[in-house]
Protein backbone atom coordinates (compact mmCIF):
# COMPACT_ATOMS: atom_id res chain seq x y z
CA UNK A 1 0.00 0.00 0.00
CA UNK A 2 0.77 3.30 -0.79
CA UNK A 3 1.64 6.02 2.04
CA UNK A 4 0.53 9.59 1.05
CA UNK A 5 3.94 10.90 0.20
CA UNK A 6 4.62 8.42 -2.42
CA UNK A 7 0.81 9.04 -3.74
CA UNK A 8 1.52 12.88 -3.32
CA UNK A 9 4.66 12.51 -5.86
CA UNK A 10 2.96 10.03 -8.46
CA UNK A 11 0.37 12.80 -8.80
CA UNK A 12 2.97 15.58 -9.05
CA UNK A 13 5.02 13.83 -11.55
CA UNK A 14 2.16 13.06 -13.41
CA UNK A 15 1.35 16.93 -13.18
CA UNK A 16 4.56 17.97 -14.16
CA UNK A 17 4.48 15.56 -16.54
CA UNK A 18 1.35 16.47 -18.31
CA UNK A 19 3.16 20.41 -18.16
CA UNK A 20 6.10 19.21 -20.23
CA UNK A 21 8.01 19.65 -17.49
CA UNK A 22 9.38 16.30 -16.55
CA UNK A 23 12.02 16.23 -13.94
CA UNK A 24 13.10 13.29 -11.40
CA UNK A 25 16.08 15.54 -9.72
CA UNK A 26 13.21 17.94 -9.13
CA UNK A 27 11.17 15.12 -7.63
CA UNK A 28 13.99 13.51 -6.09
CA UNK A 29 14.56 16.81 -4.20
CA UNK A 30 11.12 17.30 -2.78
CA UNK A 31 10.48 13.65 -1.86
CA UNK A 32 13.71 14.35 0.06
CA UNK A 33 12.05 17.66 1.50
CA UNK A 34 8.84 15.51 2.59
CA UNK A 35 10.37 12.90 4.32
CA UNK A 36 12.99 15.20 6.49
CA UNK A 37 9.54 17.19 6.87
CA UNK A 38 7.35 13.89 8.05
CA UNK A 39 10.61 13.62 10.84
CA UNK A 40 10.66 16.77 12.14
CA UNK A 41 6.59 16.18 12.48
CA UNK A 42 7.53 12.99 14.47
CA UNK A 43 10.22 14.54 16.06
CA UNK A 44 7.53 17.28 17.69
CA UNK A 45 5.07 14.27 18.91
CA UNK A 46 2.86 13.44 16.15
CA UNK A 47 2.14 10.42 14.43
CA UNK A 48 3.31 9.15 11.21
CA UNK A 49 -0.23 9.78 9.76
CA UNK A 50 -0.44 13.21 11.07
CA UNK A 51 3.39 13.69 10.18
CA UNK A 52 2.32 12.80 6.65
CA UNK A 53 -0.54 14.85 6.51
CA UNK A 54 0.94 18.25 8.35
CA UNK A 55 4.11 17.95 5.55
CA UNK A 56 1.95 17.63 2.90
CA UNK A 57 -0.05 20.63 3.83
CA UNK A 58 2.59 22.78 4.62
CA UNK A 59 4.66 21.66 1.22
CA UNK A 60 1.23 22.81 -0.86
CA UNK A 61 -1.24 20.88 -3.27
CA UNK A 62 0.44 19.17 -5.99
CA UNK A 63 -1.34 20.96 -8.88
CA UNK A 64 -0.21 24.45 -7.33
CA UNK A 65 3.45 23.18 -7.05
CA UNK A 66 3.40 22.08 -11.12
CA UNK A 67 1.89 25.46 -11.73
CA UNK A 68 4.74 27.04 -9.83
CA UNK A 69 7.19 24.62 -11.71
CA UNK A 70 5.63 25.77 -15.09
CA UNK A 71 5.30 29.69 -14.17
CA UNK A 72 8.98 29.53 -13.34
CA UNK A 73 9.89 27.60 -16.58
CA UNK A 74 7.71 29.66 -19.23
CA UNK A 75 9.56 30.55 -21.76
CA UNK A 76 8.64 32.87 -24.59
CA UNK A 77 9.96 29.99 -26.93
CA UNK A 78 7.39 27.74 -25.92
CA UNK A 79 5.00 30.16 -27.72
CA UNK A 80 6.49 30.67 -30.71
CA UNK A 81 7.77 27.27 -31.32
CA UNK A 82 3.52 26.15 -31.12
CA UNK A 83 2.79 28.85 -33.26
CA UNK A 84 5.25 27.90 -36.10
CA UNK A 85 3.63 24.64 -35.29
CA UNK A 86 0.06 25.44 -35.54
CA UNK A 87 1.10 27.48 -39.08
CA UNK A 88 2.94 24.67 -40.70
CA UNK A 89 0.21 22.30 -39.45
CA UNK A 90 -2.20 25.00 -41.44
CA UNK A 91 -0.04 25.49 -43.94
CA UNK A 92 0.28 21.13 -44.77
CA UNK A 93 -3.55 20.83 -44.60
CA UNK A 94 -3.84 23.89 -47.40
CA UNK A 95 -1.37 21.56 -49.20
CA UNK A 96 -3.22 18.42 -48.63
CA UNK A 97 -6.10 20.21 -50.06
CA UNK A 98 -4.71 21.08 -53.40
CA UNK A 99 -6.61 19.71 -56.20
CA UNK A 100 -3.63 18.48 -57.97
CA UNK A 101 -1.62 17.17 -54.74
CA UNK A 102 -1.62 13.64 -54.61
CA UNK A 103 1.67 12.73 -52.49
CA UNK A 104 0.71 11.53 -49.05
CA UNK A 105 3.90 10.08 -48.17
CA UNK A 106 5.89 13.48 -48.65
CA UNK A 107 3.21 14.60 -46.39
CA UNK A 108 3.40 12.15 -43.70
CA UNK A 109 6.80 12.70 -44.00
CA UNK A 110 6.36 16.54 -43.09
CA UNK A 111 4.40 15.94 -40.67
CA UNK A 112 6.64 13.67 -38.93
CA UNK A 113 9.61 16.16 -39.46
CA UNK A 114 7.63 19.13 -38.41
CA UNK A 115 6.16 18.06 -34.50
CA UNK A 116 9.55 15.95 -34.14
CA UNK A 117 12.07 19.01 -34.99
CA UNK A 118 10.08 21.58 -32.95
CA UNK A 119 10.08 18.86 -29.76
CA UNK A 120 13.81 18.82 -30.57
CA UNK A 121 13.98 22.30 -30.21
CA UNK A 122 12.49 22.35 -26.71
CA UNK A 123 9.13 22.48 -26.95
CA UNK A 124 7.90 20.99 -23.79
CA UNK A 125 4.61 18.91 -24.73
CA UNK A 126 4.82 16.87 -27.66
CA UNK A 127 1.07 15.72 -27.64
CA UNK A 128 -0.25 19.04 -28.17
CA UNK A 129 2.54 19.80 -30.19
CA UNK A 130 1.00 16.83 -32.36
CA UNK A 131 -2.11 18.53 -32.14
CA UNK A 132 -0.97 21.60 -33.80
CA UNK A 133 0.78 20.52 -36.50
CA UNK A 134 -1.10 17.51 -37.22
CA UNK A 135 -4.94 17.80 -36.48
CA UNK A 136 -5.60 20.16 -39.29
CA UNK A 137 -5.60 17.31 -42.66
CA UNK A 138 -7.74 14.82 -40.49
CA UNK A 139 -10.45 17.78 -39.69
CA UNK A 140 -10.88 19.30 -43.44
CA UNK A 141 -10.59 15.87 -44.21
CA UNK A 142 -13.48 14.64 -42.20
CA UNK A 143 -15.55 18.17 -42.91
CA UNK A 144 -15.55 17.02 -46.69
CA UNK A 145 -15.35 12.99 -46.61
CA UNK A 146 -16.90 12.17 -43.49
CA UNK A 147 -14.66 9.68 -42.33
CA UNK A 148 -13.97 9.76 -39.00
CA UNK A 149 -10.88 7.17 -39.78
CA UNK A 150 -8.90 9.92 -40.75
CA UNK A 151 -7.89 10.66 -37.64
CA UNK A 152 -5.73 7.40 -37.32
CA UNK A 153 -3.51 10.55 -39.45
CA UNK A 154 -2.56 12.10 -36.08
CA UNK A 155 -0.57 9.57 -35.12
CA UNK A 156 2.26 10.59 -37.20
CA UNK A 157 2.93 13.97 -35.85
CA UNK A 158 2.22 12.55 -32.27
CA UNK A 159 5.22 9.57 -33.29
CA UNK A 160 7.32 12.29 -34.20
CA UNK A 161 6.64 14.46 -31.47
CA UNK A 162 7.47 12.53 -28.81
CA UNK A 163 10.56 11.17 -30.89
CA UNK A 164 11.95 14.43 -31.00
CA UNK A 165 11.06 15.13 -27.20
CA UNK A 166 12.55 11.83 -26.04
CA UNK A 167 15.79 13.21 -28.22
CA UNK A 168 16.03 16.49 -26.54
CA UNK A 169 15.61 14.63 -22.88
CA UNK A 170 18.81 13.09 -24.22
CA UNK A 171 20.60 15.70 -25.41
CA UNK A 172 19.58 17.80 -21.96
CA UNK A 173 20.56 14.87 -20.08
CA UNK A 174 24.11 14.49 -21.98
CA UNK A 175 25.05 17.96 -21.70
CA UNK A 176 24.11 18.33 -17.93
CA UNK A 177 26.66 14.95 -17.80
CA UNK A 178 29.17 16.61 -19.60
CA UNK B 1 -1.96 39.47 0.92
CA UNK B 2 1.25 38.88 2.27
CA UNK B 3 1.80 36.06 0.29
CA UNK B 4 1.23 38.24 -2.69
CA UNK B 5 3.83 41.02 -1.87
CA UNK B 6 6.15 38.17 -1.02
CA UNK B 7 6.22 37.19 -4.04
CA UNK B 8 7.75 39.81 -5.43
CA UNK B 9 10.52 40.03 -3.34
CA UNK B 10 11.01 35.78 -3.04
CA UNK B 11 14.27 35.86 -5.07
CA UNK B 12 15.97 38.47 -2.59
CA UNK B 13 14.94 36.53 0.30
CA UNK B 14 16.32 33.34 -0.94
CA UNK B 15 19.16 34.93 -1.79
CA UNK B 16 19.77 36.57 1.27
CA UNK B 17 19.44 33.39 3.26
CA UNK B 18 21.52 31.35 1.46
CA UNK B 19 24.37 34.73 1.95
CA UNK B 20 24.89 32.76 5.80
CA UNK B 21 26.21 29.84 3.86
CA UNK B 22 25.42 26.87 1.61
CA UNK B 23 21.61 24.94 2.00
CA UNK B 24 19.37 22.64 1.18
CA UNK B 25 15.72 23.56 0.12
CA UNK B 26 14.18 22.11 3.79
CA UNK B 27 16.64 24.50 5.56
CA UNK B 28 16.19 27.86 3.80
CA UNK B 29 12.61 27.30 3.98
CA UNK B 30 12.92 26.73 7.57
CA UNK B 31 15.43 29.81 7.78
CA UNK B 32 12.56 32.48 5.60
CA UNK B 33 10.04 31.11 8.38
CA UNK B 34 11.81 31.39 11.52
CA UNK B 35 13.57 35.02 10.25
CA UNK B 36 10.09 36.18 9.40
CA UNK B 37 8.75 34.79 12.83
CA UNK B 38 6.48 33.33 11.23
CA UNK B 39 5.11 35.51 8.33
CA UNK B 40 6.44 34.71 5.42
CA UNK B 41 4.87 30.70 5.12
CA UNK B 42 4.16 30.40 1.40
CA UNK B 43 3.20 26.88 0.46
CA UNK B 44 6.69 25.05 0.80
CA UNK B 45 7.05 23.36 -2.76
CA UNK B 46 6.79 26.63 -4.48
CA UNK B 47 10.01 27.97 -3.41
CA UNK B 48 11.75 24.57 -5.34
CA UNK B 49 10.63 26.36 -9.00
CA UNK B 50 12.24 29.87 -7.69
CA UNK B 51 15.17 28.11 -6.40
CA UNK B 52 15.86 26.50 -9.94
CA UNK B 53 14.95 29.54 -11.88
CA UNK B 54 17.17 31.66 -9.78
CA UNK B 55 20.29 28.64 -10.72
CA UNK B 56 19.14 28.35 -14.43
CA UNK B 57 19.90 32.69 -14.17
CA UNK B 58 23.45 31.60 -12.91
CA UNK B 59 22.70 32.79 -9.46
CA UNK B 60 22.90 29.73 -7.06
CA UNK B 61 24.30 26.69 -8.20
CA UNK B 62 23.75 23.26 -6.38
CA UNK B 63 25.23 19.96 -5.87
CA UNK B 64 24.00 16.77 -4.13
CA UNK B 65 25.12 15.84 -1.02
CA UNK B 66 24.24 12.68 1.13
CA UNK B 67 26.19 13.63 4.20
CA UNK B 68 23.54 13.06 6.51
CA UNK B 69 22.30 9.59 5.62
CA UNK B 70 20.21 11.70 2.56
CA UNK B 71 20.21 12.61 -0.62
CA UNK B 72 19.77 16.56 -0.50
CA UNK B 73 20.38 19.06 -2.95
CA UNK B 74 22.72 21.93 -1.49
CA UNK B 75 22.63 25.38 -2.83
CA UNK B 76 25.00 28.01 -3.01
CA UNK B 77 25.20 31.80 -3.80
CA UNK B 78 27.62 32.16 -6.88
CA UNK B 79 29.65 35.38 -7.42
CA UNK B 80 27.07 36.39 -9.98
CA UNK B 81 24.36 35.35 -7.22
CA UNK B 82 26.67 38.07 -4.53
CA UNK B 83 26.65 40.51 -6.89
CA UNK B 84 22.56 40.13 -7.44
CA UNK B 85 22.09 40.17 -3.65
CA UNK B 86 24.11 43.70 -3.02
CA UNK B 87 22.33 45.31 -5.68
CA UNK B 88 18.74 44.22 -4.80
CA UNK B 89 19.71 45.04 -0.86
CA UNK B 90 20.51 48.67 -2.35
CA UNK B 91 17.26 48.72 -4.45
CA UNK B 92 15.55 47.57 -1.41
CA UNK B 93 16.85 49.86 1.11
CA UNK B 94 15.49 52.68 -1.51
CA UNK B 95 12.48 51.66 -2.11
CA UNK B 96 11.52 50.76 1.52
CA UNK B 97 12.71 54.24 2.68
CA UNK B 98 10.64 56.10 0.31
CA UNK B 99 7.56 54.22 0.77
CA UNK B 100 8.62 54.59 4.72
CA UNK B 101 8.57 58.03 4.03
CA UNK B 102 5.09 58.44 1.82
CA UNK B 103 3.40 56.78 4.20
CA UNK B 104 4.49 58.58 7.57
CA UNK B 105 6.03 55.91 9.45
Amino acid sequence: MKTPIQTYLQTLERDLWLRGLHDPQALAEIKSHLLEAVEREQARGLTLEEAQAAALARFGDAKIVAGAFEKERKAPMQKILLIIGLLAGLFLAYVDALPNWDDTGVLAGMLLLTSGLLTLLGYRRPWLMALAVGLWIPLHDIFISHDWRMLLVLLIPQVGAYAGWAAHQVFRKTLKVA
Amino acid sequence: MIGETLKGHLDLLLLAVLQSGPAHGYAIIETLRLRSAEVFDLPEGTIYPALHRLEAQGLLASDWSDDTGRRKRVYRLTPKGHEALSQRQQEWRRFSQAINQTIGI
